[in-house]
């Protein structure tokens, strides 16, 4: 047992040598380390080496420049984007990682089933079709949503969507609207009070409700297509600024004792702008496939959803 | 070193004077181009040193004051990293060549006799071989330290990493470089080889 504590601090006292040759040691560490080189005969040698080490290198002679430096004219400056197109850039991409946040949270909530999800509301929606074009009384909360005949014949391009419905109606239909305007008194309350407005309300939420295996391929079409435009931008942009001045081994402090791990850490660190570029340039794409995906299997669902819900 | 006139030279160059900048090239070009040859041997040196100055004067206006050879040096140090990036990524003989060569042959005595400077340049060339095989955040702070005499205040701001972080990479460049030259040390000067 003493011997691995003897172990560990003479390790730990091997490592405050080369502090030590620059004295850059704290008094109490140098004091420390001076108490047992006395009793430390392999650190006194290590010590003498590292010192003969640190002279040598320090032997070595500068070379005078084999010609000189200076610039004949400026340098042509770098193409880099002009203030206002930079700003512009920033916002195309805040905006467009805005929308990827929010199309996801809005797969994530319909996944989950949370209230507003579309399937009660179109359920809802067909109910409303069915009594407004059979002339039956709608449910007591469907009334409240507006006058039922201008509704039918304004949404009269969507019953197109739901064909079955017209050829099949029962009364499993007219328990399921039930069902589902108690279900989402939401979507009712912002139907409801403007009564006077009967057809541009509610038919507000409808495109998104009654439409959805229409737009999933567009959604999908327009996340593919917004994703290498986002990157064609993106392009070297961010990353010069780091060409010249940029940050040597700055952030990453691993420590690590292998030589192959330090190597990359500095190759990737350094100030290229080709590693950085590379790796914003994967995430987005890691970005843009994750959605595009999201957006699929989404699709994928409701299709199967709406397919089990036929009659 | 900071050469007297030096922080109006920069403001002068930050306002486009080539010649108030060309002051400053000349004032450091020995220093930025020794660190690019012990990084990057002889054959890169005189490109990566030309670059290091030329992206310096477009990126004066980054230069938010302070030390100006630290800023310099870390410019010179970032294109040599690239540098030994881009020959990792496709290897080519000549750099390896050069760096374990013991490249800086071109390097010029001091007034010394046959038989000293003939110790000398065999040991500045396995100072040098030594060199090349360190990973090169190591070897970058080893010659900016023991070469170059930067203190460690400017190794931070030439780094741009911690203390802490400066102290550790020279105490491991300065472990390995130990252990390569007195693994040879029966080639090394007699300094070397009495400390047995």
């Amino acid at each position: 047992m003493l011997g691995v504590l003897g172990q560990f601090r003479h390790r730990r006292f091997r490592r405050d040598l080369s502090a030590y040759v620059d004295d850059m040691l704290s008094e109490r560490a140098r004091r420390r380390l001076e108490a047992h080189l006395d009793s430390c005969e392999a650190c006194r040698q290590e010590l003498a080496e590292l010192r003969a080490t640190v002279e040598a290198l320090g032997s070595l002679p500068m070379a005078e420049a084999p010609r000189s430096f200076t610039l004949a004219a400026a340098p042509i400056a770098e193409a880099r984007p002009r203030p206002a197109a930079r700003r512009l850039e920033f916002g195309l991409r805040l905006a467009t990682a805005t929308a990827a946040f929010a199309l996801t949270v809005v797969l994530i909530g319909d996944f989950a089933g949370l209230p507003g999800g579309g399937d009660e509301e179109e359920e809802w929606v067909r109910g409303e079709l069915y009594s407004a074009t059979q002339g039956t009384p709608p449910a007591p909360e469907a009334a409240s949503a507006g006058t039922p005949e201008p509704y039918g014949v304004t949404e009269m391009p969507n019953i197109s969507d739901v064909p079955d419905i017209l050829e099949a109606p029962g009364i499993s239909d007219v328990q399921r609207e039930e069902s589902a305007a108690d279900e989402t008194p939401a979507a009712d309350q912002t139907a409801a009070p403007p009564e006077g407005t009967p057809i541009e309300t509610p038919a507000a939420p409808l495109p998104g409700v009654t439409e959805p295996r229409g737009e999933e391929p567009t959604v999908g079409a327009v996340v593919s297509e917004e994703e290498p435009s986002e990157k064609a931008t993106l392009e070297g942009a961010e990353v010069e600024e780091e060409v010249g001045a940029g940050a040597v081994g700055a952030e990453v402090e691993d420590e690590a004792e292998a030589g192959a791990v330090e190597n990359q850490a500095v190759g990737e660190e350094d100030g290229g702008g080709l590693s950085r570029e590379e790796v914003v340039r994967w995430l987005e794409i890691g970005l843009g496939a994750g959605v595009g995906v999201l957006v699929i299997v989404w699709a994928l669902a409701r299709f199967q959803r709406s397919m089990g819900n036929r009659p | 070193m900071v050469i007297a006139d030096e922080e109006q030279l920069v403001q002068s160059s930050r306002k486009g004077d080539l010649d108030a900048f060309n002051a400053l090239v000349q004032a450091y070009q020995r220093q930025v181009y020794n660190l690019c040859l012990r990084m990057l041997g002889a054959a890169a040196a005189e490109d990566a040193a030309q670059e290091a100055f030329t992206t310096a004067y477009r990126r004066l206006d980054s230069f938010r004051g302070g030390n100006f050879r630290a800023w310099l040096l870390r410019i010179a140090s970032n294109i040599c990293c690239d540098e030994l990036r881009r020959h990792r990524s496709r290897p080519t003989a000549s750099l390896d060549a050069a760096l374990e060569a013991g490249s800086p042959a071109d390097v010029p005595s001091h007034q010394a006799g046959p038989e000293e400077e003939t110790l000398r340049s065999e040991l500045g060339q396995h100072l040098q071989q030594g060199l090349a095989t360190l990973p090169a955040e190591q070897r970058l702070v080893i010659i900016l330290r023991d070469i170059h005499g930067l203190s460690y205040e400017e190794l931070t701001e030439t780094l741009h990493c911690s203390l802490g972080t400066v102290k550790s990479r020279i105490a491991r460049g300065r472990a390995r470089m130990r252990e390569y030259l007195m693994a040879r040390r029966e080639l090394l000067p007699r300094r070397f080889r009495h400390k047995e």
